[in-house]
Protein backbone atom coordinates (compact mmCIF):
# COMPACT_ATOMS: atom_id res chain seq x y z
CA UNK A 1 0.00 0.00 0.00
CA UNK A 2 2.21 2.60 0.73
CA UNK A 3 4.54 2.05 -2.44
CA UNK A 4 1.43 3.46 -3.68
CA UNK A 5 0.84 6.51 -1.53
CA UNK A 6 4.42 7.40 -0.29
CA UNK A 7 5.03 9.72 -3.41
CA UNK A 8 2.26 11.94 -3.05
CA UNK A 9 2.12 11.62 0.56
CA UNK A 10 6.07 12.77 0.91
CA UNK A 11 5.01 15.89 -1.29
CA UNK A 12 1.97 16.70 0.30
CA UNK A 13 4.07 16.94 3.49
CA UNK A 14 7.05 18.77 2.62
CA UNK A 15 5.27 21.38 0.71
CA UNK A 16 2.29 22.02 2.45
CA UNK A 17 2.04 20.08 5.99
CA UNK A 18 5.62 21.20 6.53
CA UNK A 19 5.29 24.32 5.79
CA UNK A 20 1.66 25.02 7.73
CA UNK A 21 3.55 24.29 10.89
CA UNK A 22 6.66 25.95 9.90
CA UNK A 23 4.23 29.03 9.27
CA UNK A 24 3.02 29.14 13.19
CA UNK A 25 7.09 29.11 14.27
CA UNK A 26 7.84 31.61 11.99
CA UNK A 27 5.01 33.63 13.42
CA UNK A 28 6.53 33.31 16.70
CA UNK A 29 9.67 35.66 15.32
CA UNK A 30 10.90 38.64 14.34
CA UNK A 31 12.20 37.67 10.99
CA UNK A 32 13.15 39.00 7.38
CA UNK A 33 14.23 35.67 6.19
CA UNK A 34 17.41 36.78 5.56
CA UNK A 35 18.58 37.32 8.97
CA UNK A 36 18.69 35.76 12.51
CA UNK A 37 15.28 34.76 13.99
CA UNK A 38 14.21 36.76 17.14
CA UNK A 39 12.22 34.94 19.08
CA UNK A 40 9.11 37.04 20.08
CA UNK A 41 6.60 35.05 21.26
CA UNK A 42 3.04 36.22 20.93
CA UNK A 43 4.58 39.69 20.03
CA UNK A 44 3.39 39.81 16.66
CA UNK A 45 0.10 38.27 17.86
CA UNK A 46 -0.70 41.61 19.94
CA UNK A 47 0.57 44.13 17.21
CA UNK A 48 -1.78 42.56 14.82
CA UNK A 49 -4.64 43.20 16.98
CA UNK A 50 -3.71 47.13 17.10
CA UNK A 51 -2.64 47.00 13.30
CA UNK A 52 -6.09 49.21 11.57
CA UNK A 53 -4.94 47.43 8.36
CA UNK A 54 -4.88 43.96 9.25
CA UNK A 55 -8.38 44.58 11.43
CA UNK A 56 -9.84 46.01 8.56
CA UNK A 57 -8.22 43.37 6.14
CA UNK A 58 -9.32 40.12 8.29
CA UNK A 59 -12.73 42.89 8.36
CA UNK A 60 -12.85 42.21 4.56
CA UNK A 61 -12.95 38.58 4.98
CA UNK A 62 -15.06 37.82 7.12
CA UNK A 63 -17.54 40.21 4.71
CA UNK A 64 -16.48 38.18 1.88
CA UNK A 65 -17.02 34.82 3.92
CA UNK A 66 -20.53 35.85 5.76
CA UNK A 67 -22.30 38.32 3.27
CA UNK A 68 -20.71 36.56 0.08
CA UNK A 69 -21.68 33.38 0.90
CA UNK A 70 -25.57 34.49 2.06
CA UNK A 71 -25.55 36.85 -1.16
CA UNK A 72 -24.23 33.81 -3.17
CA UNK A 73 -25.98 31.01 -1.71
CA UNK A 74 -29.21 33.02 -1.81
CA UNK A 75 -29.01 33.90 -5.70
CA UNK A 76 -27.53 30.22 -6.34
CA UNK A 77 -30.74 28.88 -4.59
CA UNK A 78 -33.06 31.44 -6.35
CA UNK A 79 -31.59 30.41 -10.16
CA UNK A 80 -31.87 26.82 -9.26
CA UNK A 81 -35.28 27.00 -8.85
CA UNK A 82 -36.01 29.05 -11.81
CA UNK A 83 -34.15 26.65 -13.63
CA UNK A 84 -35.67 23.32 -12.27
CA UNK A 85 -37.77 22.63 -14.99
CA UNK A 86 -36.28 25.02 -17.61
CA UNK A 87 -36.11 23.42 -20.99
CA UNK A 88 -31.93 24.01 -22.10
CA UNK A 89 -31.21 23.90 -18.40
CA UNK A 90 -28.12 22.21 -19.23
CA UNK A 91 -27.36 24.88 -21.67
CA UNK A 92 -27.87 27.60 -19.12
CA UNK A 93 -25.60 25.90 -16.30
CA UNK A 94 -22.85 25.79 -18.96
CA UNK A 95 -22.85 29.68 -19.60
CA UNK A 96 -23.26 30.77 -15.42
CA UNK A 97 -20.34 28.42 -14.92
CA UNK A 98 -18.37 29.92 -17.43
CA UNK A 99 -16.24 32.49 -15.57
CA UNK A 100 -15.04 29.86 -13.60
CA UNK A 101 -12.58 28.84 -16.11
CA UNK A 102 -11.43 32.32 -16.98
CA UNK A 103 -8.54 33.22 -14.88
CA UNK A 104 -9.55 35.81 -12.29
CA UNK A 105 -6.79 38.46 -13.41
CA UNK A 106 -8.88 38.85 -16.66
CA UNK A 107 -12.34 39.16 -14.55
CA UNK A 108 -10.70 41.40 -12.43
CA UNK A 109 -9.47 43.81 -15.38
CA UNK A 110 -12.67 43.26 -17.09
CA UNK A 111 -14.92 44.36 -13.59
CA UNK A 112 -12.49 47.55 -13.59
CA UNK A 113 -13.02 48.26 -17.23
CA UNK A 114 -16.56 48.05 -17.08
CA UNK A 115 -16.97 50.20 -14.01
CA UNK A 116 -14.28 52.97 -15.01
CA UNK A 117 -14.88 56.52 -15.57
CA UNK A 118 -15.76 56.30 -19.11
CA UNK A 119 -16.70 52.88 -19.22
CA UNK A 120 -19.51 50.43 -20.26
CA UNK A 121 -21.75 51.25 -17.65
CA UNK A 122 -21.08 54.95 -16.90
CA UNK A 123 -21.71 55.18 -20.51
CA UNK A 124 -24.71 53.02 -20.38
CA UNK A 125 -26.12 55.45 -17.68
CA UNK A 126 -25.29 58.53 -19.32
CA UNK A 127 -27.45 56.96 -22.21
CA UNK A 128 -30.68 56.77 -20.18
CA UNK A 129 -29.94 59.96 -18.83
CA UNK A 130 -27.64 59.61 -16.01
CA UNK A 131 -25.45 62.63 -15.51
CA UNK A 132 -23.58 62.07 -13.13
CA UNK A 133 -22.79 58.34 -12.28
CA UNK A 134 -20.84 57.31 -9.50
CA UNK A 135 -17.23 57.15 -8.98
CA UNK A 136 -16.90 53.56 -9.27
CA UNK A 137 -13.69 52.79 -8.52
CA UNK A 138 -12.68 55.45 -6.40
CA UNK A 139 -15.77 55.51 -3.89
CA UNK A 140 -17.28 51.91 -4.10
CA UNK A 141 -14.58 49.75 -4.58
CA UNK A 142 -14.85 47.24 -2.51
CA UNK A 143 -17.98 47.04 -3.02
CA UNK A 144 -17.81 46.54 -6.60
CA UNK A 145 -15.32 43.69 -5.20
CA UNK A 146 -18.11 41.94 -3.70
CA UNK A 147 -20.06 42.21 -6.73
CA UNK A 148 -17.69 41.34 -8.78
CA UNK A 149 -16.99 38.19 -6.87
CA UNK A 150 -20.87 37.08 -6.08
CA UNK A 151 -21.08 37.07 -10.32
CA UNK A 152 -17.95 35.03 -10.40
CA UNK A 153 -19.08 32.35 -8.25
CA UNK A 154 -22.63 32.21 -8.25
CA UNK A 155 -22.58 29.52 -11.32
CA UNK A 156 -20.17 27.30 -9.55
CA UNK A 157 -22.54 26.29 -6.63
CA UNK A 158 -25.57 26.59 -9.18
CA UNK A 159 -23.73 23.86 -10.45
CA UNK A 160 -23.44 21.76 -7.71
CA UNK A 161 -27.21 23.03 -6.42
CA UNK A 162 -28.72 21.41 -9.18
CA UNK A 163 -27.09 18.15 -9.16
CA UNK A 164 -28.57 17.67 -5.29
CA UNK A 165 -31.96 19.35 -6.44
CA UNK A 166 -32.19 17.01 -9.96
CA UNK A 167 -31.86 14.01 -8.15
CA UNK A 168 -35.38 14.54 -6.51
CA UNK A 169 -38.47 13.36 -8.02
CA UNK A 170 -40.77 15.14 -9.91
CA UNK A 171 -43.97 13.79 -8.58
CA UNK A 172 -42.73 15.83 -4.70
CA UNK A 173 -43.00 18.85 -6.83
CA UNK A 174 -46.20 17.67 -8.85
CA UNK A 175 -47.57 17.00 -4.99
CA UNK A 176 -46.72 20.28 -4.10
CA UNK A 177 -48.24 22.09 -6.32
CA UNK A 178 -51.89 20.20 -6.38
CA UNK A 179 -51.30 21.04 -2.17
CA UNK A 180 -51.24 24.55 -3.40
CA UNK A 181 -47.62 25.12 -1.55
CA UNK A 182 -46.13 28.75 -2.36
CA UNK A 183 -42.79 28.58 -3.17
CA UNK A 184 -41.33 29.73 0.27
CA UNK A 185 -42.90 26.94 1.78
CA UNK A 186 -41.61 24.56 -1.16
CA UNK A 187 -37.89 25.41 -0.65
CA UNK A 188 -38.71 24.93 2.84
CA UNK A 189 -39.72 21.36 3.20
CA UNK A 190 -39.09 19.79 0.11
CA UNK A 191 -35.97 21.21 -1.27
CA UNK A 192 -33.64 21.90 0.98
CA UNK A 193 -34.11 18.99 3.24
CA UNK A 194 -33.56 17.08 0.75
CA UNK A 195 -30.64 18.43 -0.75
CA UNK A 196 -29.19 19.23 3.10
CA UNK A 197 -25.86 17.42 2.61
CA UNK A 198 -24.89 18.95 -0.86
CA UNK A 199 -25.76 22.53 1.11
CA UNK A 200 -23.54 21.43 3.50
CA UNK A 201 -20.73 20.68 1.96
CA UNK A 202 -20.88 23.94 -0.93
CA UNK A 203 -21.15 25.96 2.32
CA UNK A 204 -17.41 24.44 3.49
CA UNK A 205 -16.21 24.67 -0.40
CA UNK A 206 -17.71 28.65 -0.12
CA UNK A 207 -15.63 28.93 3.07
CA UNK A 208 -12.41 27.79 2.02
CA UNK A 209 -12.25 29.26 -1.17
CA UNK A 210 -14.05 32.42 -0.18
CA UNK A 211 -10.37 32.92 2.57
CA UNK A 212 -8.20 31.64 -1.29
CA UNK A 213 -9.67 35.01 -3.17
CA UNK A 214 -6.60 36.83 -3.78
CA UNK A 215 -6.10 37.45 -7.61
CA UNK A 216 -9.47 39.17 -8.27
CA UNK A 217 -8.55 41.93 -5.84
CA UNK A 218 -4.91 42.24 -6.42
CA UNK A 219 -5.12 43.20 -10.30
CA UNK A 220 -7.45 46.25 -8.85
CA UNK A 221 -3.82 47.74 -8.33
CA UNK A 222 -3.41 48.39 -12.26
CA UNK A 223 -0.12 47.18 -12.40
CA UNK A 224 1.99 43.68 -11.53
CA UNK A 225 3.75 46.19 -9.09
CA UNK A 226 1.06 47.75 -7.04
CA UNK A 227 -1.41 46.73 -4.60
CA UNK A 228 -4.66 48.05 -4.51
CA UNK A 229 -5.73 50.37 -1.29
CA UNK A 230 -5.60 48.73 1.90
CA UNK A 231 -8.92 49.23 2.59
CA UNK A 232 -10.10 46.48 0.23
CA UNK A 233 -7.51 43.80 0.98
CA UNK A 234 -8.50 40.91 2.65
CA UNK A 235 -5.95 38.79 4.65
CA UNK A 236 -4.61 36.79 1.44
CA UNK A 237 -3.58 40.71 0.04
CA UNK A 238 -2.44 41.48 3.63
CA UNK A 239 -0.13 38.50 3.32
CA UNK A 240 1.38 39.54 0.32
CA UNK A 241 1.68 43.00 1.09
CA UNK A 242 3.50 42.70 4.21
CA UNK A 243 6.15 40.51 2.52
CA UNK A 244 6.59 39.89 -1.43
CA UNK A 245 3.85 42.71 -2.89
CA UNK A 246 4.19 46.54 -3.53
CA UNK A 247 7.15 48.32 -5.23
CA UNK A 248 8.88 48.07 -1.48
CA UNK A 249 8.70 44.57 -0.46
CA UNK A 250 8.66 44.87 3.28
CA UNK A 251 10.17 41.11 4.04
CA UNK A 252 8.13 40.82 7.23
CA UNK A 253 8.12 37.39 7.79
CA UNK A 254 7.52 36.96 11.00
CA UNK A 255 4.51 39.33 11.04
CA UNK A 256 2.89 38.01 8.07
CA UNK A 257 3.17 34.93 9.44
CA UNK A 258 1.12 35.22 12.53
CA UNK A 259 -1.93 37.15 10.10
CA UNK A 260 -1.35 33.54 7.77
CA UNK A 261 -2.16 31.50 11.18
CA UNK A 262 -5.18 33.96 12.08
CA UNK A 263 -6.40 32.79 8.62
CA UNK A 264 -5.90 29.43 9.37
CA UNK A 265 -7.64 29.14 12.25
CA UNK A 266 -10.88 31.17 10.48
CA UNK A 267 -10.74 28.18 8.82
CA UNK A 268 -10.94 25.52 11.25
CA UNK A 269 -12.86 27.15 13.37
CA UNK A 270 -15.20 28.22 10.67
CA UNK A 271 -15.51 24.57 9.03
CA UNK A 272 -15.69 23.37 12.33
CA UNK A 273 -19.32 25.19 13.46
CA UNK A 274 -20.24 24.84 9.72
CA UNK A 275 -20.10 21.16 9.90
CA UNK A 276 -21.86 20.84 13.61
CA UNK A 277 -24.48 23.23 12.36
CA UNK A 278 -25.44 21.41 9.50
CA UNK A 279 -25.21 18.10 10.85
CA UNK A 280 -28.32 16.05 10.82
CA UNK A 281 -29.87 12.84 9.57
CA UNK A 282 -29.96 12.58 5.92
CA UNK A 283 -33.39 11.77 4.83
CA UNK A 284 -33.69 9.11 2.32
CA UNK A 285 -35.72 8.95 -0.44
CA UNK B 1 -45.19 35.98 -10.09
CA UNK B 2 -41.74 34.58 -8.18
CA UNK B 3 -41.07 32.49 -10.89
CA UNK B 4 -41.38 35.13 -13.58
CA UNK B 5 -38.59 37.25 -11.62
CA UNK B 6 -36.90 33.83 -11.06
CA UNK B 7 -36.43 33.41 -14.81
CA UNK B 8 -35.78 37.25 -15.86
CA UNK B 9 -33.15 36.57 -13.00
CA UNK B 10 -31.60 33.36 -15.03
CA UNK B 11 -31.74 35.10 -19.11
CA UNK B 12 -30.17 38.66 -17.43
CA UNK B 13 -27.12 36.41 -15.78
CA UNK B 14 -26.78 34.91 -18.96
CA UNK B 15 -26.93 37.74 -21.23
CA UNK B 16 -24.44 39.57 -18.94
CA UNK B 17 -21.82 36.16 -19.24
CA UNK B 18 -22.71 35.65 -23.31
CA UNK B 19 -22.36 39.94 -23.87
CA UNK B 20 -19.21 40.14 -21.73
CA UNK B 21 -17.62 37.48 -23.99
CA UNK B 22 -18.46 38.76 -26.78
CA UNK B 23 -17.57 42.49 -26.14
CA UNK B 24 -14.01 40.86 -24.91
CA UNK B 25 -13.91 39.16 -28.38
CA UNK B 26 -14.67 42.51 -30.07
CA UNK B 27 -12.87 44.98 -28.23
CA UNK B 28 -9.78 42.99 -28.81
CA UNK B 29 -10.41 43.53 -32.86
CA UNK B 30 -10.91 47.30 -32.24
CA UNK B 31 -7.98 50.57 -32.28
CA UNK B 32 -7.19 51.63 -28.82
CA UNK B 33 -8.76 55.51 -29.84
CA UNK B 34 -11.66 53.91 -30.79
CA UNK B 35 -12.33 51.70 -27.62
CA UNK B 36 -11.69 54.65 -25.96
CA UNK B 37 -14.63 56.91 -27.16
CA UNK B 38 -17.25 54.29 -28.11
CA UNK B 39 -17.16 51.44 -25.49
CA UNK B 40 -19.36 49.93 -27.28
CA UNK B 41 -18.46 49.67 -30.63
CA UNK B 42 -18.10 46.85 -33.26
CA UNK B 43 -14.83 46.26 -35.11
CA UNK B 44 -15.96 47.07 -38.31
CA UNK B 45 -12.53 46.46 -39.75
CA UNK B 46 -10.76 43.65 -37.81
CA UNK B 47 -7.37 45.18 -36.25
CA UNK B 48 -5.73 41.80 -36.24
CA UNK B 49 -2.39 44.00 -35.47
CA UNK B 50 -3.95 44.13 -31.98
CA UNK B 51 -2.88 40.32 -31.69
CA UNK B 52 1.22 40.81 -33.00
CA UNK B 53 1.36 43.33 -30.68
CA UNK B 54 -0.11 41.16 -27.45
CA UNK B 55 2.15 38.52 -29.06
CA UNK B 56 5.50 40.46 -29.75
CA UNK B 57 5.69 43.31 -27.48
CA UNK B 58 3.45 42.58 -24.54
CA UNK B 59 5.26 39.14 -23.95
CA UNK B 60 2.14 36.78 -24.55
CA UNK B 61 4.26 34.94 -27.43
CA UNK B 62 7.10 33.91 -24.62
CA UNK B 63 4.23 33.49 -21.85
CA UNK B 64 2.07 30.97 -24.01
CA UNK B 65 5.60 28.81 -24.48
CA UNK B 66 5.47 29.17 -20.49
CA UNK B 67 2.71 28.37 -19.41
CA UNK B 68 2.39 25.32 -21.87
CA UNK B 69 5.62 24.24 -20.97
CA UNK B 70 4.50 24.76 -17.31
CA UNK B 71 0.66 22.92 -17.22
CA UNK B 72 1.08 20.45 -19.36
CA UNK B 73 3.72 18.35 -17.71
CA UNK B 74 1.95 19.28 -14.00
CA UNK B 75 -1.30 18.12 -14.68
CA UNK B 76 0.20 14.86 -16.15
CA UNK B 77 2.63 14.54 -12.88
CA UNK B 78 -0.39 15.40 -10.75
CA UNK B 79 -2.59 12.80 -12.43
CA UNK B 80 0.00 9.90 -12.04
CA UNK B 81 0.56 10.87 -8.80
CA UNK B 82 -2.75 11.04 -7.15
CA UNK B 83 -4.09 7.51 -9.31
CA UNK B 84 -2.09 5.11 -7.19
CA UNK B 85 -2.30 7.35 -3.96
CA UNK B 86 -6.59 7.39 -4.62
CA UNK B 87 -6.73 3.87 -5.92
CA UNK B 88 -5.57 2.79 -2.48
CA UNK B 89 -7.08 5.08 -0.11
CA UNK B 90 -10.36 3.69 -1.85
CA UNK B 91 -9.84 0.10 -1.78
CA UNK B 92 -7.86 -0.80 1.50
CA UNK B 93 -10.00 -0.97 4.47
CA UNK B 94 -8.71 0.25 7.92
CA UNK B 95 -7.75 2.97 10.15
CA UNK B 96 -4.30 3.75 8.39
CA UNK B 97 -5.89 4.81 5.02
CA UNK B 98 -9.24 6.63 6.18
CA UNK B 99 -6.84 8.90 8.57
CA UNK B 100 -4.93 9.66 5.44
CA UNK B 101 -8.06 9.89 3.25
CA UNK B 102 -8.35 13.02 5.89
CA UNK B 103 -5.42 14.06 5.91
CA UNK B 104 -5.43 14.42 2.26
CA UNK B 105 -8.97 16.46 2.55
CA UNK B 106 -7.82 18.77 4.97
CA UNK B 107 -4.89 19.43 2.55
CA UNK B 108 -7.80 21.28 0.23
CA UNK B 109 -8.38 23.68 3.39
CA UNK B 110 -4.99 25.61 3.47
CA UNK B 111 -5.10 28.46 1.22
CA UNK B 112 -1.65 29.06 -0.52
CA UNK B 113 -1.14 32.19 1.08
CA UNK B 114 -0.49 30.88 4.40
CA UNK B 115 2.08 28.75 3.59
CA UNK B 116 4.03 31.29 1.25
CA UNK B 117 6.55 32.11 3.72
CA UNK B 118 7.97 28.83 4.59
CA UNK B 119 7.74 27.74 0.81
CA UNK B 120 9.93 30.87 -0.16
CA UNK B 121 12.74 30.19 2.20
CA UNK B 122 12.51 26.22 1.43
CA UNK B 123 12.35 26.77 -2.33
CA UNK B 124 14.80 29.93 -2.05
CA UNK B 125 17.42 26.73 -0.19
CA UNK B 126 16.70 24.76 -2.86
CA UNK B 127 17.75 27.84 -5.79
CA UNK B 128 14.75 26.90 -7.11
CA UNK B 129 13.26 30.75 -6.82
CA UNK B 130 12.80 32.49 -10.38
CA UNK B 131 12.81 28.63 -12.27
CA UNK B 132 10.09 26.97 -14.30
CA UNK B 133 11.19 23.73 -12.76
CA UNK B 134 10.80 25.25 -9.26
CA UNK B 135 7.32 26.53 -10.02
CA UNK B 136 6.43 22.87 -11.35
CA UNK B 137 7.76 21.28 -8.08
CA UNK B 138 5.04 23.80 -6.06
CA UNK B 139 2.24 23.05 -8.85
CA UNK B 140 2.32 19.80 -8.81
CA UNK B 141 2.67 19.50 -4.46
CA UNK B 142 -0.42 22.25 -4.02
CA UNK B 143 -2.64 20.12 -6.36
CA UNK B 144 -2.22 16.93 -4.80
CA UNK B 145 -4.93 16.85 -1.91
CA UNK B 146 -7.98 18.09 -4.52
CA UNK B 147 -6.77 15.91 -6.95
CA UNK B 148 -6.20 12.57 -4.63
CA UNK B 149 -9.41 13.64 -3.12
CA UNK B 150 -11.42 13.89 -6.34
CA UNK B 151 -10.23 10.45 -7.73
CA UNK B 152 -10.70 8.57 -4.46
CA UNK B 153 -13.99 9.48 -4.55
CA UNK B 154 -13.92 8.32 -8.59
CA UNK B 155 -12.59 4.88 -7.96
CA UNK B 156 -14.65 4.43 -4.56
CA UNK B 157 -17.71 4.57 -7.26
CA UNK B 158 -15.72 1.83 -9.15
CA UNK B 159 -17.26 -1.82 -8.25
CA UNK B 160 -15.68 -4.12 -6.21
CA UNK B 161 -16.55 -7.19 -8.33
CA UNK B 162 -13.98 -6.75 -10.78
CA UNK B 163 -11.04 -6.55 -8.67
CA UNK B 164 -12.32 -9.53 -6.55
CA UNK B 165 -11.97 -11.60 -9.88
CA UNK B 166 -9.22 -10.84 -10.69
CA UNK B 167 -7.38 -11.06 -7.29
CA UNK B 168 -9.05 -14.54 -7.56
CA UNK B 169 -6.93 -15.12 -11.02
CA UNK B 170 -3.94 -14.57 -9.18
CA UNK B 171 -3.20 -10.58 -10.38
CA UNK B 172 -0.88 -8.92 -8.33
CA UNK B 173 -2.09 -5.49 -7.02
CA UNK B 174 -0.01 -3.72 -9.01
CA UNK B 175 -1.14 -5.42 -11.91
CA UNK B 176 -4.51 -5.27 -11.05
CA UNK B 177 -4.26 -1.28 -10.98
CA UNK B 178 -2.34 -0.68 -13.73
CA UNK B 179 -4.40 -3.34 -16.33
CA UNK B 180 -7.75 -2.72 -15.02
CA UNK B 181 -8.51 -0.30 -12.14
CA UNK B 182 -6.96 2.20 -14.92
CA UNK B 183 -8.52 1.40 -17.53
CA UNK B 184 -11.95 1.63 -15.74
CA UNK B 185 -11.39 5.10 -14.13
CA UNK B 186 -10.20 6.30 -17.31
CA UNK B 187 -12.93 8.94 -17.34
CA UNK B 188 -12.41 10.31 -13.87
CA UNK B 189 -8.22 10.50 -14.72
CA UNK B 190 -8.91 12.82 -17.65
CA UNK B 191 -11.29 14.99 -15.83
CA UNK B 192 -8.87 15.58 -12.98
CA UNK B 193 -6.32 16.35 -15.56
CA UNK B 194 -8.59 18.90 -16.98
CA UNK B 195 -9.59 20.44 -14.25
CA UNK B 196 -5.98 20.75 -13.14
CA UNK B 197 -4.48 22.55 -16.56
CA UNK B 198 -7.61 24.82 -15.85
CA UNK B 199 -6.53 25.64 -12.60
CA UNK B 200 -3.32 25.88 -13.48
CA UNK B 201 -3.28 27.80 -16.52
CA UNK B 202 -5.14 30.74 -14.60
CA UNK B 203 -2.99 30.35 -11.37
CA UNK B 204 -1.14 33.83 -11.00
CA UNK B 205 -0.56 33.94 -7.12
CA UNK B 206 2.20 31.18 -6.80
CA UNK B 207 3.80 32.66 -9.88
CA UNK B 208 3.53 36.14 -8.83
CA UNK B 209 5.72 35.30 -5.77
CA UNK B 210 8.27 32.95 -7.46
CA UNK B 211 9.04 34.22 -10.69
CA UNK B 212 10.54 37.30 -11.46
CA UNK B 213 12.03 37.86 -14.76
CA UNK B 214 10.22 38.71 -17.80
CA UNK B 215 11.21 35.62 -20.10
CA UNK B 216 9.88 33.53 -17.54
CA UNK B 217 6.69 34.64 -17.43
CA UNK B 218 3.08 33.05 -17.65
CA UNK B 219 0.30 33.76 -19.20
CA UNK B 220 -1.43 35.55 -15.98
CA UNK B 221 1.98 37.90 -15.47
CA UNK B 222 2.40 38.78 -18.90
CA UNK B 223 -1.20 40.22 -18.47
CA UNK B 224 -0.44 42.21 -15.43
CA UNK B 225 2.69 42.83 -17.15
CA UNK B 226 0.94 44.70 -19.94
CA UNK B 227 -1.36 46.58 -17.73
CA UNK B 228 2.16 48.18 -15.80
CA UNK B 229 3.41 49.07 -19.60
CA UNK B 230 0.57 50.95 -20.07
CA UNK B 231 1.30 53.54 -17.09
CA UNK B 232 4.30 54.37 -18.96
CA UNK B 233 3.79 53.82 -22.35
CA UNK B 234 0.43 55.27 -23.01
CA UNK B 235 -2.89 52.93 -22.96
CA UNK B 236 -3.22 50.28 -26.02
CA UNK B 237 -7.15 48.60 -24.60
CA UNK B 238 -7.10 47.11 -27.84
CA UNK B 239 -3.96 45.59 -26.87
CA UNK B 240 -4.65 44.37 -23.81
CA UNK B 241 -7.67 42.80 -24.79
CA UNK B 242 -5.89 40.69 -27.60
CA UNK B 243 -3.64 39.62 -24.70
CA UNK B 244 -6.95 38.51 -22.55
CA UNK B 245 -8.27 36.40 -25.47
CA UNK B 246 -5.18 34.47 -25.73
CA UNK B 247 -5.47 33.82 -22.52
CA UNK B 248 -8.59 33.03 -22.18
CA UNK B 249 -10.03 31.40 -25.86
CA UNK B 250 -7.65 28.14 -25.29
CA UNK B 251 -9.41 27.64 -21.96
CA UNK B 252 -13.21 28.49 -23.74
CA UNK B 253 -12.17 25.95 -26.48
CA UNK B 254 -11.28 23.27 -23.37
CA UNK B 255 -14.81 23.86 -22.05
CA UNK B 256 -16.65 23.79 -25.15
CA UNK B 257 -15.19 20.73 -26.07
CA UNK B 258 -15.23 19.41 -22.44
CA UNK B 259 -17.85 21.31 -20.50
CA UNK B 260 -20.13 18.75 -19.23
CA UNK B 261 -16.91 16.27 -18.32
CA UNK B 262 -15.82 19.49 -16.19
CA UNK B 263 -19.05 20.14 -14.77
CA UNK B 264 -19.63 16.55 -13.74
CA UNK B 265 -16.25 15.92 -12.37
CA UNK B 266 -16.33 19.26 -9.91
CA UNK B 267 -20.72 17.98 -8.31
CA UNK B 268 -18.81 14.11 -8.05
CA UNK B 269 -16.07 15.76 -5.65
CA UNK B 270 -18.44 18.30 -4.37
CA UNK B 271 -21.42 15.80 -3.43
CA UNK B 272 -19.54 13.67 -1.42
Amino acid sequence: MWVFVAPALLLYAVFLLGPTAASVWVSLHAWDGIGEMRFKGAGNYTLLLRDEVFLKAFGNTLVLLVGGGVVVFTLSFALTMALRDMPGKRTVRSVLFFPNIVAPVVLSVLWGFLFQTDGLVNSGLAGVGVDDPPNWLGDHLFGLIFAGLVWMNTGFYVTILMAGVDRIPRYFYEDCALNGATAFQRLRHLTLPLTWDVVATSAVIWTVSSLKIFEFIYAFGGTANDLPPPDVWNSALFIFGKTFGGRVPQYAFGYASASAVATLLLIVVFVLLLRRVTRRERVQF
Amino acid sequence: MIRRIGLSGVWLAVAFNLFTLAWIVSTSLRPHREIFAIPWGLPFRPMWENFAEAWSSGNFGGAALNTILLVGPSSIVIVALSAPAAYMLSRTKGRAPSALTVLFAMGIGIPTQVVIIPLFVLMQSLSLVNSLAGLFVLYVAVSLPFTVFLLTGFFGSLPDEIEEAAALDGASVLRTFWQIMLPLARSGLITALVLNAIGLWNETFLALVFLQSTDKQTLPLALLGFLSKQQYAGADYGGLFAGVVILVLPMLAVYVWLGRRIIEGLTLGAGK
